[in-house]
């Protein structure tokens, strides 16, 4: 058990190294940001300047040394357009951010997850087929060409919600719709795949067989089953929550981390494009331990086999 | 005199259209809206130079944000014009032209790259295999839309690194997909006897396993591909993909979206080519799932 989280643990650790490791290799293998920053123009002893200032002048492994002492010292640079703490300046945005994310994750689950059960005990009826060609374009329609098309009909045409700020608790309402179905239309998909796979497995019909009732056939044996799977990728929607924030916040002018990134490289505003990368692989990093864990909790095969091994 | 192999491969075989034809008896009206939608798309990306009104970046200052010719506009700009007088029809034919291009080749690229380092991996196994999945895992594990967006703050945009970084996105699946089923397909008879007769790694990969995991890779591919078109065209809705003068189908969604409220062709049209195309890919990547490998279902 202690050695099935510790081997998580230790994976976890090692994907964020990775993360970092990667954020400083492209940093400075990108190009000089001196010259960048500054213009090809400035002159010399300016940018000789800003390189001792940013410590670009030290060979490369030093810089590398000091990078990770720097991020395990939570210094994580300045935004090298406004000279404030990058760390602060993504902050500051995380709440706009979340107030958009926390509810799509909610309609995604809270439509996604029943409407795949629904469908796969179903099977075939126009239901099923119903939700099934609304998975198919949550997965095929991109989300800013749904969200403009929702601007275009509910914003100009009809003009009941604004088009795009983060004013009032309507300008919440397109985004979240943009977001929810989109990854409620994937998770349903998830789902009724999932849940037909267990109906199908031997102990489903086992159960059957021998009398017990259909709704607790399902409720004891094929939802516990089915939930494995479909928590991973609810996981995995947790985990990319900002990095789904980003197409979607720049639809609608949404003053979030998405929005922040994206200005970010356009302006190649390197640290706070690595703060939001590492906040990124912090935050994939987090939930995909906590579905290992819970996986152990729901699964308890996975805790013994392994527990074996070790 | 012939060989038993080669009187076995006697019979003759049907014509190739009528081949096609029985292949896709049955197959749903649909998907083939969606295979004729997509052929279209191809048609119109091949000869995007003939069948193109207007050189995609000529201006024609006088013709300013003029409507659809079916919404009393002009017949000489049939899907009206942007705000600098371009005619919205040519741009589109050529933006399809760019994004199908960039989404083939990115689905291309990972393909071969996660081909190999699946073949890779399976065939070293040990610390190689470590490496390879390692790999795997942090790409998996990162949104790609985070890591594009990092490469492209870091090194800055052009064409050729765009591609590649497309080429970038999706490798893993493939990696992962041809590392199991050659491990798996290496314990069949198959593999082992070709070994045994004393084939090159690159024989038993090439000629006798590829083929055997054929069916599954296309489906990868069909499933990649629409992943790519959104990634591409929302990468260059945000302005940070295909940059201008260049356009594609991305470019112009995000660029018409400025003029929403009085020409809304100049994004919506776009859109729907974006959606329309997604969406065949998918039904026929769908269909040919089901078609190939039943056991994926």
């Amino acid at each position: 058990m202690i050695r099935f989280f510790a081997s998580k643990l230790l994976r976890a650790f090692a994907t964020i190294l990775f993360v970092v490791t990667f954020a400083f290799l492209v940093l400075r293998v990108s190009g000089d940001p001196a010259l960048l920053i500054m213009g090809a123009e400035a002159p010399p002893d300016a940018i000789a300047a800003f390189r001792a200032a940013w410590g670009l002048d030290e060979p490369l492994w030093r810089q590398y040394l000091s990078y990770f002492a720097a991020i395990a010292n939570g210094d994580l640079g300045y935004s090298m357009r406004d000279r404030r703490p990058a760390l602060g300046l993504v902050l500051d945005r995380l709440p706009d951010t979340l107030r958009l994310m926390l509810p799509a994750l909610a309609v995604k689950i809270l439509i996604g997850v029943p409407a795949g059960i629904y469908a796969a005990l179903h099977r075939d009826t126009w239901i099923d087929r119903t939700t099934m060609a609304f998975s198919v374009l949550g997965y095929s329609v991109p989300n800013f060409v749904l969200g403009l098309m929702l601007v275009l009909l509910f914003a100009v045409n009809l003009r009941w919600l604004p088009s795009g700020g983060a004013e009032t608790w309507l300008h919440t309402i397109l985004p979240i719709v943009v977001l929810g179905t989109a990854g409620a239309g994937i998770l349903a998909r998830f789902t009724r795949s999932t849940m037909l796979e267990i109906l199908g497995q031997p102990y489903i019909r086992t159960a059957t067989a021998k009398g017990v009732p259909w709704f607790r056939v399902v409720s004891w044996h094929a939802l516990p089953n089915a939930a494995i799977p479909t928590v991973t990728v609810i996981g995995f929607m947790i985990g990319s929550l900002i990095a789904g924030a980003v197409v979607t916040e720049s639809v609608f002018s949404w003053p979030g981390i998405g929005r922040q990134l994206v200005v970010a490289v356009a302006n190649r505003d390197v640290a706070v494009v690595q703060v939001i990368l590492l906040f990124v692989a912090g935050s994939m990093v987090v939930s995909n331990l906590a579905v290992d864990f819970l996986y152990g909790w729901l699964d308890p095969r996975v805790r013994t086999t392994r527990g074996k091994e070790g | 005199m012939g060989s038993p192999l080669e009187i076995t491969a006697a019979p003759a075989r049907d014509g190739l259209l009528l081949r096609t034809r029985r292949w896709m008896a049955g197959c749903p009206i649909l998907v083939g809206a969606g295979i004729a939608w997509l052929l279209a798309m191809l048609a119109i990306a091949l000869s995007v130079d003939l069948i193109a009104p207007y050189p995609y970046a000529q201006i024609d200052l006088r013709a300013r944000l003029a409507p659809p010719a079916f919404l009393g506009g002009d017949l000489r700009h049939v899907l009206g014009t942007d705000e600098l007088g371009r005619d919205v029809m040519s741009r589109l034919f050529y933006s399809i032209r760019m994004s199908l291009l960039v989404a083939l080749l990115g689905t291309a690229i990972g393909a071969v790259i996660g081909t190999l380092l699946g073949f890779v991996a399976a065939h070293f196994r040990g610390w190689v295999d470590d490496a390879v999945m390692v790999m795997v895992d942090f790409q998996a594990s990162m949104p790609f839309m985070i890591i594009a967006l990092s490469v492209l703050a870091f090194f800055g945009n052009s064409l050729p690194l765009f591609i590649a970084l497309m080429g970038l996105f999706g490798w893993e699946r493939y990696a992962r997909l041809v590392r199991g089923m050659t491990l798996s397909a290496g314990e069949h008879g198959y593999a082992v006897a070709v070994r045994q007769l004393g084939a090159s790694p690159w024989r038993v990969y090439g000629r006798h396993i590829l083929p055997n995991i054929a069916s599954a890779l296309i489906v990868n591919v069909t499933l990649n591909f629409p992943e790519h078109i959104i990634l591409e065209t929302g990468l260059s809705f945000l302005g940070l993909g295909v940059q201008p003068p260049l356009t594609s189908l991305g470019n112009m969604v995000g660029h018409g979206r400025e003029y929403l409220q009085s020409a809304w062709w100049i994004a919506v049209f776009p859109g729907v080519a974006i959606v329309l195309t997604t969406l065949s890919m998918s039904l026929v990547g769908d269909w040919l799932r089901d078609r190939l490998d039943p056991t994926l279902r």
